[in-house]
């Protein structure tokens, strides 16, 4: 009786029999597979979008962001900088007003748009943005990456190596010589070389991808565009002001594509002086009790610091320097957060998106457990009289038990590998895949206009891949786990006699 | 197919020790709302190299005595010994052992595995004993003695057909080479001929008193056929749920 509770040969021999000789219990397995390789396809695809979302959130923001939810902003910024870049664990910070206004493009009709300022030769050190900019970075590196353009591997280098040059100093400066700006608006009395340039989001220029991803309206004359742009400057007491300042006119120097819909559709980038000064938030050196203002100050850590230490350390040197002020009571106190939690209501939201729809996928796959639970079940009942000879033989009722959830672990892991493959397969091939879809059958269904990028997320995540394949083998385990214990409790004279 | 099978592993004759005896054996089974009793009372004994034949009508209990008497199922009175010891006492692991390592079973219907070869069907007990790394040590010794069963059963050309290309006769005999693979003392067969042609039955019969006579073979036969049943050494009737000898009332 020594080997009978160790690696028993009939198990492993019969379960290989009845998986190579009965046929049905492939249905199974093309259940586990087609589950696996769904779930695996939904949660890289939706997991890929938000690991993209939350790059573009994060690139366009400090890693903590310093702010109090009013946009009349508050004061003391530049002394808080200061003593904020002195932290050890912070390597730069800067002011951002973030304002609303009205553009008025070539004379056209106004729109409502979301304005930013920055201090755009300190941005570089703060986030991504400048990678953002068409004519300051991207469109070298299209350039670099266009295949039909028949430049040298070192060309393509060169092209790369000077947009990365050029993403850390990103400027406002005007694009043209004076005397083209002078051609666009001869009649203009003012000094129309000393207008300051402005960069628009993409959306805000009409500038979008079809469906196939190619670039819509950016235009030769992009740069020769001028706007007018109106901001509403609040007075203490968040009233509006009662002298509106009149509209400032900038020159179209440059578009961003942040990948973020909020700022590439709706937001325009100026000079943080001018929108300061427009806001009426420069303050009065002269009177200590009207200081300069912003709305937000971003702070870039150093890497492999702890964000929550960091943005605990900002949090207590903003409050020091308005204890230093006397402005401990306020309405509106700066407060330091995370930008994860500023951008938290957009993440949040992906984040449920992404649950949701694994949870219901989730839900589909019970199908497949409940499958192999019938088919096993109808193997059983069409075995039970091999079982009584199992039992006649020898075999106990845990080793006929065996045989079952082997059986069941068997189409759990080899289904659960072939959908890893498909999965696989599927996902590092989608965007091929989805190209061939729209050729051949017209169909597109990830539009890179509203997904805000050009190509359907493709990695898999491998935490994600083991917890999946893991769960499908468990599944069918489970499934196998009622029939099996019907088996292994059969009686063997009743199932010999089975008929 | 009457020469002899000289590879079985049985008891000495010459014990007069029950290798299997049985005390007041009841059982009863559940008919709808009434029960019946099928062993009412049953004494038994089997001797070492001993092969006793049951004889009874269809339904008298033969089947069940079988069954019992083949740690297959439980009494719901009286005692069964096996060399000496309740076998009540056993595990249902060590009833599985017991089945597996020290009885053979012969079915009326052969029970052969379907998706398995005949020498796959033969090997069946070895496999359930035996784990994977010890039946591959021993696989070449298992395989040889497994087709030396089957070439002594005249199956030699029929190593790999599966038990639907087989006659009736030959998956009898491959359920006999299955049963003896394991040299069981004991030699449990269920109306081993009864559903076969006289032939092929007679044929049958051969085979076990071969074994009987030259290898000295337990063997515990239960049939309706009184004809089949006078190749035992000794008869025993199943009669209102008792044993009898033939001629006693």
């Amino acid at each position: 009786m020594s080997n009978r509770d160790s690696l028993l040969l009939y198990k492993l021999f019969l379960i290989l029999k009845y998986l190579r000789k009965r046929r049905i219990a492939w249905v199974s397995l093309i259940a586990v597979t087609l589950c696996t390789a769904m779930v695996l396809i939904v949660i890289s695809v939706m997991g890929g979008w938000l690991r993209m979302f939350r790059e573009s959130f994060h690139a366009v923001a400090g890693d903590v962001i310093v702010r109090n939810h009013s946009l009349r902003g508050f004061p003391y910024y530049q002394e808080m900088i200061n003593r904020i870049e002195k932290l050890p664990d912070v390597e730069a910070a800067a002011p951002i007003i973030k304002a609303y206004g009205l553009v008025n493009i070539i004379n056209g009709a106004s729109d409502g748009v979301q304005v930013i300022g920055l201090p755009i030769d300190k941005i570089a050190q703060i986030n991504e943005f400048p990678k953002s900019l068409y004519r300051q970075y991207q469109q070298l590196i299209d350039e670099a990456d266009d295949k039909t353009n028949g430049l040298t591997s070192d060309q393509r280098a060169k092209l790369r190596a000077r947009a990365a040059e050029q993403a850390k100093h990103p400027s406002f400066d005007l694009p043209l010589k004076c005397e083209d700006y002078k051609e666009v608006l001869p009649k203009s009395t003012n000094d129309v070389c000393k207008y300051p340039g402005l960069i628009a989001g993409a959306g805000v220029l009409r500038i979008h991808k079809d469906q196939q991803g190619n670039i819509i309206g950016r235009g030769p004359q992009l740069y020769r565009y001028w706007i007018k742009l109106t901001v509403l400057p609040l007075e203490k007491g968040e009233k509006l002001s009662s002298t509106l300042p009149p509209a400032e006119t900038f020159w179209v120097v440059d578009d961003s594509r942040t990948k973020v819909w909020q700022y590439d559709n709706n937001t325009v980038y100026v000079p943080f002086k001018n929108l300061q000064k427009d806001l009426d938030m420069m303050g009065t050196p002269s009177d200590p009790t009207d200081p300069a203002r912003t709305s937000e100050i971003h702070v870039k850590i150093k890497p492999g610091a702890n964000l929550i230490t960091v943005r605990d350390e900002v949090q207590k040197t903003i409050d020091q320097v308005m204890a230093d002020h006397d402005e401990t009571v306020t309405m509106f106190p700066p407060e330091a957060e995370t930008w994860e939690q500023v951008n938290s209501l957009w993440l949040g939201a992906i984040e449920k998106e992404k649950l949701l729809v694994t949870f219901l996928f989730g839900i589909i796959s019970i199908v497949a457990i409940f499958l192999i639970f019938c088919i096993f079940y109808m193997i059983v009942m069409e075995k039970t009289k091999d079982i009584g000879i199992l039992k006649a033989v020898g075999a106990t009722s845990s080793g006929v038990a065996g045989i079952f959830l082997g059986y069941g672990l068997t189409i759990g892991i080899v289904g659960g590998l072939l959908g890893l493959g498909a999965g696989y397969g599927i996902v590092h091939n989608i965007n091929y895949l989805h190209e061939q879809m729209g050729r051949l059958l017209h169909v597109q269904i990830w539009d890179p206009e509203v997904y805000a990028f050009d190509t359907i997320p493709n990695t898999m995540n491998t935490h994600e891949v083991i917890v999946i394949v893991s769960i499908a083998v468990i599944a069918s385990v489970i499934g196998a786990l009622v029939p099996a214990i019907r088996a292994a409790r059969l009686n063997p004279v009743e199932s010999l006699r089975w008929e | 197919m009457t020469q002899a099978i000289p590879t079985t592993g049985p008891a000495p004759a010459s014990s007069d020790q029950p290798i299997l005896s049985a005390r007041s054996l009841k059982k009863t089974f559940k008919m709808g709302d009434s029960q019946v009793t099928v062993l009412k009372s049953v004494d038994l004994a089997l001797k070492p190299g001993e092969f006793v034949a049951i004889e009874g009508r269809s339904g008298s209990g033969k089947s069940t005595l079988l069954h019992l008497l083949g740690a297959l199922d439980t009494p719901d009175e009286g005692q069964i010994f096996y060399t000496g010891k309740d076998i009540a006492q056993y595990t249902a692991a060590e009833r599985s052992h017991l089945r597996n390592t020290q009885f053979g079973f012969v079915f009326q219907f052969y029970h052969l595995l379907p998706e398995l070869n005949v020498i796959e069907n033969t090997l069946l007990g070895t496999m359930i004993e035996y784990s994977w790394f010890a039946f591959k040590a021993k696989k070449h010794d298992l395989r040889a003695r497994a087709k030396e069963l089957l070439t002594q059963l005249g199956l030699e050309h029929r190593l790999k057909h599966r038990p639907n290309q087989l006659s009736g006769g030959e998956r009898q005999r491959v359920a006999i080479a299955r049963a003896l693979m394991n040299k069981p003392k004991v030699l449990f067969a269920d109306e081993p001929t009864g559903n076969l042609d006289t032939e092929t039955g007679r044929q049958i019969m051969a085979v076990l008193e071969s074994l009987h006579r030259d290898s000295g073979q337990t063997i515990l036969m239960v049939t309706h056929d009184r004809t089949i049943a006078r190749a035992a050494d000794r008869t025993l009737i199943l009669r209102d749920g008792r044993l009898v000898a033939p001629g006693e009332h």
